[in-house]
């Protein structure tokens, strides 16, 4: 994935008059002449190259049309330089007219510049472990959020899809769990440079329609992505201290580009539909299982509330309820516009962005996203100073029904009647019809908006010796509800608007940050060296509160909680954070040839206690480029090598503020009128970090000039001074106490990247790359595990994320009922004794393979994502089969008299008990923990190129993208992603889009 | 600041102004870079308070205060809910039987064995001991606070010491010799180890005075929710008793009953479980305002077979004939051929609006038959009659027929099992200091052991804190 450096952003540069590009020019020449020419790759123009004269300060840039012009004399020397293509040096002569073919370059990728956060270092001189994704891969994903442009594409990086509701979750996990506490794996967010809180904006009953709170994730708008680079190893997040632990994600924007002023706009139209159904009995299957459970259960006379079967549904209606509930087509428009220019000494680039996505929900629900953006650069005219501004303001509304109709759309018995009456009303059918739509009555709605703005100063005080100052800073706010107003309930019941409730959040959350750097370069004699040193403050404010309102005079003023009759607070919590630490790099370069790094970093946060405010963070990495040895010069095979390796030690201060606290806070429990106040927690000084220490052994080699590309990286990280409740005897009046525990998680894996250059002729070129990730986890120790709330959750041994459940032994050929195994033999299933089946739910391997195919002014590009996994089979979850409610197709094969063997137990009315409860038993048991590996076809993208003649004065793209296309597993469930139970699996997406650039 | 340093620099020329601005500039920088370390200091978030503003305020020190009667009305030995003594203690004696599941952990309590694990003991424990942090906590802050008046400060030490005295007595009931607890710190409580019962007795006595001297004579509030001096001497009475110290418990039972203004002898019994009752001494308030005690929904079923416990015939039948209190305080419930009774002290399961029922934990009839018994003892005997007919008149019952010194006191420890049925483990707690309890309960309870005297340490603590094994014997 990585060779997608290979153009640059400002793909389309594009000055039309000659003459423009001499104002660039800053010193004359003497007894200069014009020299002009056309650049291309062979197949057309190619804009935005640099041409240099060899030994001054003149540069100009290729305008869209791939020409130039420039002042210089015959004795000079051109150089034509442009990311991914090898640089051409032309001496000048006699010539006017320089004309010039670039060729592509696929050892261009060592010299691309990689962002490690306060440092940027060559691609072949990294010491870390660092991977990285550009505008290139994001641009050809129809995606809104930030993380689902990363999934499949990152060696290491886990990412899911919770559920295909605009603006909902993705879960992020690089290199595996570290943290005992659910909480405290997230890795830290930094936006050009600014630290970008993760932590969820929203209240879990306020999020009622998605499987987690909202994050603000959201508010990162893909298209101003202009690469986002992972840190992962030692080396590369020690020097983010306490933060580092979880990794660091560095999101980059786009920055202004010199040149004639660019406009561009791209707009993108497109669908989304549920990726798959569930396979569900029809009507005839269905009422067959229902009459078989009820002769099962003895019961000849069907009770009145059996209407699908007893004759007050009609038995011969059929609904496909998926299709009528979640099977809408979701709309999806995406619109950018930018301008962007500038001189040599200022740019500028100003971007907006619109998107709006509708559900597959029946009726009119939304996801919309705008956002605007500046940048702007300057240098000084000295080159001493420089300045570069980054501002952006993010505008997110969403509007979703309060509960997600999946559920419904499963369980609904297929002979349930129509949703509206014949006058068009919801259809209650007598009282009979629990209407699923009544459900759309209740609404989720969200506001965010979202700041983020920074500020790099930087002036060069002497030779080689850098200040730069970074200032940031973010506000965020954001408000949502979520209703229950009595017409969610069958009118039968006649509730009026006293039974309607709302549930509503407010989050603000806002943070500055300055870090002063000072950075110095020098060389002794063969040693390059690289010295940062910085410090960091940083404070961040936030303030989250959640209501309840209930009892309306009416259900339109259930938006104003002055009319509610009672008002609960349900949470207020607001908190302080900073921060402040010193951080420091030193980077020795021996001839290009032996490289260490030593970084390190000493943390203080407020989230520590008294005493224990600071910590010392450090890593060492070393590379050792065994290419340019002397006994590998002679090959023709091996085009580069390096080995790398890093160990230090990093942490998470993800503990939340004030735990190490004796505070007091309101109980919840009155007497004598009054809300008590109660000791909220124990005081403890020791409280602090969790460490993590990392270890990273790699080797990255290309072949053939770099046309195979291959790289491996084995590690172990073990995190310890977990944080959790360690237990307490009650004598201390708590049962646990928030402290650092000596328990010790480790992470070990092997992570492969492979990147190929399969053909590369003058019209045609096919890429391929691949990225594989296995890993295993484990909790190494864990003192009083047993005395702890953490005993039924964890075995020692095993992985974090492991279900302890029954063992489940088939059917029982007599019974017909799902039996299990009794581990403690009392005769008795119970559940903290025999769940003793251990399985574990992290995928054993997961990655990408990445194929981009160019056929002159054709681009193909598509990713496959593979992950091999086991995870609950929801489908057989949903409810006791023979009972009111539909079930897959796969409980045709089901046990009807002693002696079958079946994968379905016996039909039950409900009546037997002893099979509803062998059902219970059966979903807590391992009998539905199943294969949920998949292969799925997540993005694939065509574009063409529009020839410049069509339009002469613009260059213009079409695109044809689609995410989540095709799906290859044999998991029984709706989506083998997102396994959340009730809510709308990932959507796919197929989106058309126009592209272009004047 | 450093944002016009560096415009400063863009627009002077002077190499030399330049040179000075470097210097200040990097001289700044490493100013800038050298740790502030207190910046990393926040203060108290405004969500929550810290443990000395509690008590620079009045109002926020009491509600600290109240926070731990509404604990111990919600959870632990005092409870009216399912898991309080009055239910568990029953069960584990002759007062209740048993009709849920096995794995209710009530049941082995009605079967005589308790395993050291079961969840019933170390709610008690653990609630018991969140209690005494919290008033530990009052004590210590209430002691440091400058802003709080004095008379504000006697009654939330009174009120703390009181509650503290209250918990350990039932502590050392049911578990025998236990830890106590006299700090905040974690480090030093997280290793304690046991103090002997005779000793805590000392402690209990000791704080339960200083209450007495500490607390005012009247509630300070509406009802009689907040213990006063009264309420520390009637406690006082109780534990004195248990330690057979004659004198004191008659002393202070007197000193409780011969406030004839506060404490109006009650002749009907229907009202002696009011809120409003005059008998009562100490009662816990519920949650809301109409909300009535957690006892009666515990208790109370309308139709049987039970759905959880109901009264033992044993008990039933240990009524003398006439005997109002089993008119007026339980209820039979019959369902065919079967019959079942329930305690009916409280009466009002649901809400109402007034609210009518508190939960009452001291009242003035334990005070007469404490005396009763002291007198008995010290060989008062009239005065013992007196005080028992007093009990025994009013459930309209003629007066005692017992003569002699021990027949007194055997008709005493009668009367409490047909007064005291179901509140709190008082015939429990009886049995045990008359030695009694292998002699009342062998022959009814089945499983029932000598050793089942003291109920397990919860296993969890003694993993915890090696310190307090040994476990009790029998467990």
């Amino acid at each position: 994935m990585a060779y997608s450096f290979i153009l640059g952003v400002s793909l389309f540069s594009s000055s039309s008059n000659a003459n423009n590009t001499l104002a660039y020019a800053t010193v004359q020449q003497q007894q200069p002449s014009k020299i002009s020419g056309t650049i291309t790759d062979g197949i057309g123009p190619v804009p935005g190259v640099t041409i240099a004269v060899k030994g001054k300060s003149l540069t100009v840039i290729s305008d869209y049309k791939g020409e130039y012009v420039i002042e210089a004399s015959p004795t000079d020397i051109l150089v034509f330089s442009f990311m991914g293509f090898k640089t051409v040096e032309v001496s000048i002569s006699s010539q006017k007219i320089v004309n010039v073919e670039l060729k592509e370059d696929a050892t261009a990728l060592q010299e691309v510049k990689i962002n490690a956060g306060y440092y940027s270092v060559k691609e072949k001189e990294r010491t870390g472990s660092i991977a990285k994704i550009t505008s290139k891969d994001i641009e050809t994903q129809p995606v809104t959020n930030v993380l689902a442009a990363m999934q499949g594409r990152m060696a290491g990086v886990n990412i899911t899809q919770q559920t295909g509701t605009g603006g909902s979750n993705f879960s992020i996990q690089i290199r595996g769990l570290n943290s005992l506490r659910k909480d405290g794996n997230a890795p830290l967010y930094i936006i050009d440079g600014v630290p970008y809180s993760s932590e969820s904006i929203g209240y879990g009953i306020t999020s009622t329609n998605m499987p987690g709170p909202t994050s603000p994730l959201n508010n990162i708008n893909p298209a101003d992505i202009e690469s986002i680079d992972v840190l992962k190893d030692a080396d590369a997040t020690a020097i983010y201290g306490s933060r580092g632990s979880n990794g660091v994600v560095l999101v980059s924007t786009k920055k202004g580009k010199k040149g004639k002023t660019k406009f561009s706009g791209a707009l993108s139209q497109g669908t989304g539909k549920v990726v798959r159904y569930m396979k569900m009995l029809n009507t005839e299957q269905y009422l067959a299982m229902r009459a078989e459970a009820f002769a099962n259960d003895g019961i000849t006379t069907y009770p009145d509330d059996a209407y699908d079967i007893n004759g007050t549904w009609d038995k011969n209606r059929y609904t496909d309820w998926q299709k009528e509930l979640i099977g809408g087509t979701a709309q999806i428009t995406n619109i950018n516009a930018s301008v962007s220019g500038g001189s040599d000494l200022t740019q500028f680039l100003i971007s907006t962005n619109y998107s709006k996505e509708t559900t597959v929900f029946p009726g009119n629900f939304a996801y919309k996203k705008a956002n605007v953006r500046l940048n702007v650069n300057h240098e000084s005219e000295d080159k001493k100073f420089r300045i570069n501004f980054t501002g952006g303001y993010t505008l997110q509304g969403n509007n979703q029904p309060s509960t997600d109709l999946t559920t419904e759309a499963s369980l609904l018995a297929p002979n349930a009647p129509a949703l509206y009456d014949e006058a068009g009303n919801l259809n209650w059918e007598n009282n009979s019809f629990n209407n699923p739509l009544r459900n759309l009555n209740g609404l989720f709605k969200s506001k965010t908006y979202d700041l983020v703005a920074n500020t790099l100063l930087s002036y060069s005080l002497i030779k080689n010796t850098e200040v730069k100052v970074n200032l940031g800073y973010t506000d965020l706010n954001h408000g949502e509800s979520s209703t229950f107003p009595s017409t969610i309930y069958n009118p039968a019941f006649s509730f009026g608007s006293d039974m309607s409730y709302i549930f509503y959040n407010t989050t603000a959350r806002q943070s500055w940050i300055i870090e002063p750097q000072l950075n110095w370069k020098a060389s002794l004699r063969d040693i390059k060296t690289d010295i940062l040193i910085g410090s960091t403050f940083q404070q961040q404010n936030n303030k989250l509160q959640a209501f309840q309102g209930s009892g309306f005079t009416s259900n339109s003023l259930i938006y104003n909680p002055a009319a509610a009759s009672t008002t609960q607070v349900m949470a207020h919590n607001e908190s302080v954070y900073k921060y402040h630490s010193l951080f420091g790099r030193i980077n020795l370069n021996w001839k290009e040839k032996y490289i260490m790094n030593l970084t390190g970093r000493r943390d203080g946060s407020s989230r520590f206690g008294p005493g224990n405010n600071f910590a010392w963070f450090g890593a060492v990495g070393f590379a050792w480029i065994f290419s340019i040895e002397d006994f590998f010069k002679d090959n023709n095979i091996l085009s580069s090598g390096k080995l790398r390796t890093s160990y230090g030690t990093t942490g998470s201060d993800q503990i939340g503020n004030y735990q190490f606290l004796n505070s007091y806070s309101p109980a919840n429990a009155y007497y004598q009128g009054v809300i008590g106040l109660q000791p909220t927690r124990l005081y403890n000084a020791n409280f602090g970090w969790e460490t993590n220490k990392k270890l990273e052994i790699a080797i990255e080699t290309g072949f053939f000039d770099d046309r195979l590309f291959f790289t491996a990286a084995l590690y172990r990280n073990r995190s310890s001074d977990q944080l959790v409740g360690i237990p307490l005897p009650g004598t201390t009046g708590f049962a646990s106490l928030q402290s650092n525990l000596d328990a010790t998680v480790e992470n070990r894996g092997l992570e492969l990247t492979i990147r190929t250059v399969n053909l590369q002729t003058k019209d045609f070129s096919w890429i391929s790359s691949l990225n594989f990730s296995t890993a295993k986890n484990k909790l190494i120790s864990f003192p009083h595990l047993e005395e702890s709330t953490y005993s039924n959750k964890y075995v020692i041994g095993q992985p974090l994320n492991i279900q302890k459940v029954y063992q489940y032994n088939g059917i029982d050929p007599q019974t017909g009922m799902y039996s299990f195994e009794d581990v403690n033999g009392d005769g008795k299933i119970t559940a903290l004794e025999d769940k003793q089946t251990i399985k574990d739910l992290n995928p054993s391997y997961f990655g990408g393979v990445h194929n981009q195919f160019k056929y002159k002014r054709w681009n193909l590009d598509f990713l496959f994502q593979f992950v091999k996994q086991k995870n609950f089979n929801t489908a057989a979850m949903i409810a006791v089969p023979g009972t009111k409610f539909n079930q897959q197709i796969a409980v045709l094969d089901h046990w009807q008299q002693p002696g079958d063997a079946s994968t379905t137990q016996i039909y039950t009315s409900g009546a037997n008990q002893a099979a509803v409860q062998a059902l219970y038993n059966y979903v807590a048991s391992d009998g539905v923990i199943l294969d949920a590996s998949y292969v799925r076809l997540k993005n694939i993208a065509l574009s063409f190129d529009f020839p410049n003649k069509w339009f002469p004065s613009m260059n213009c793209k079409a695109r044809l993208e689609s995410q989540n296309l095709l799906t290859i597993t044999s998991f029984k469930g709706s989506d083998p992603e997102s396994t959340s139970i009730g809510f709308t699996p990932p959507l796919r997406v197929i989106t058309a889009g126009l592209q272009f650039n004047f | 600041m450093t944002t016009n340093n560096l415009h400063h620099f863009c627009s002077t020329n002077s190499a030399k102004v330049l040179w000075k601005i470097r210097i200040t500039f990097v001289s700044l920088f490493f100013i800038c870079l050298s740790s502030c370390d207190s910046f990393t200091e926040t203060d108290i978030p405004t969500s929550e308070l810290n443990e000395f503003a509690v008590f620079e305020q009045k109002n926020t020190a009491n509600a600290a205060m109240t926070d731990i009667y509404a604990k111990i009305r919600d959870n632990g030995i005092l409870t009216g809910k399912t898991y309080g003594t009055g239910k568990i203690l029953g069960l584990y004696t002759d007062e209740l039987s048993w009709w849920g599941g096995d794995a209710d952990p009530s049941k082995q309590f009605y079967s005589n064995s308790v395993q050291a694990n079961n969840l019933v003991i170390a709610e008690w424990w653990n609630s018991a001991y969140n209690a005494i942090y919290a008033s530990n906590a009052i004590i210590e802050g209430v002691t440091a606070s400058t802003a709080l008046l004095k008379s504000d400060k006697d009654q939330l030490l009174g009120e703390a010491k009181f509650v503290r005295g209250l918990l350990y007595f039932y502590l050392i009931q049911l578990y025998g010799d236990v830890p106590y607890i006299t700090t905040t710190d974690y480090t030093v409580n997280v290793k304690v180890s046991r103090m002997p019962k005779v000793e805590i007795y000392n402690k209990i006595i000791k704080d339960l005075n200083e209450a007495s001297e500490l607390l005012p004579k009247n509630y300070i509030s509406e009802g009689r929710v907040r213990p006063n001096f009264y309420a520390a001497k009637a406690l006082l009475a109780r534990v004195y008793l248990y330690n057979r110290n004659w004198d004191e418990a008659a002393n202070s039972a007197s000193a409780v009953l011969n406030n004839t203004e506060i404490y109006i002898w009650q002749e009907d019994l229907s009202n002696v479980f009011l809120k409003t009752s005059t008998t009562a001494i100490w009662q816990l308030m519920p949650r809301t305002a109409i909300r009535n005690s957690d006892d009666a929904f515990t208790f109370i079923f309308n139709s049987g077979p039970p759905p959880q416990v109901a009264l033992s015939m044993n008990l039933v039948n240990s009524f003398e004939s006439g005997d109002l209190r089993k008119k007026l305080w339980t209820r039979a419930i019959t369902n065919g051929p079967n019959t079942w009774h329930h305690a009916y002290k409280y009466k009002k399961s649901s809400t109402s609006n007034p609210q009518q029922e508190y939960s009452i934990v001291l009242r003035l009839s334990e005070q007469y038959l404490i005396r009763a018994e002291a007198r008995a003892q010290q060989g008062e005997l009239i005065g013992a009659k007196e005080d028992l007919n007093k009990i025994r008149n009013t459930a309209g019952l003629p007066s005692t027929t017992a003569v002699s010194q021990s027949e007194i006191v055997i008709a005493i420890l009668k009367e409490r099992r047909v007064e005291f049925f179901t509140e709190f483990g008082h015939r429990f707690m009886d049995l045990k200091r008359a030695e009694q309890l292998d002699l009342a309960l062998r022959n009814v309870k089945e499983s029932w052991n000598t050793t089942d005297k003291l109920l397990p340490i919860p296993q969890n603590e003694i993993n915890l804190n090696p310190a307090i094994a040994p476990q009790n014997p029998g467990y």
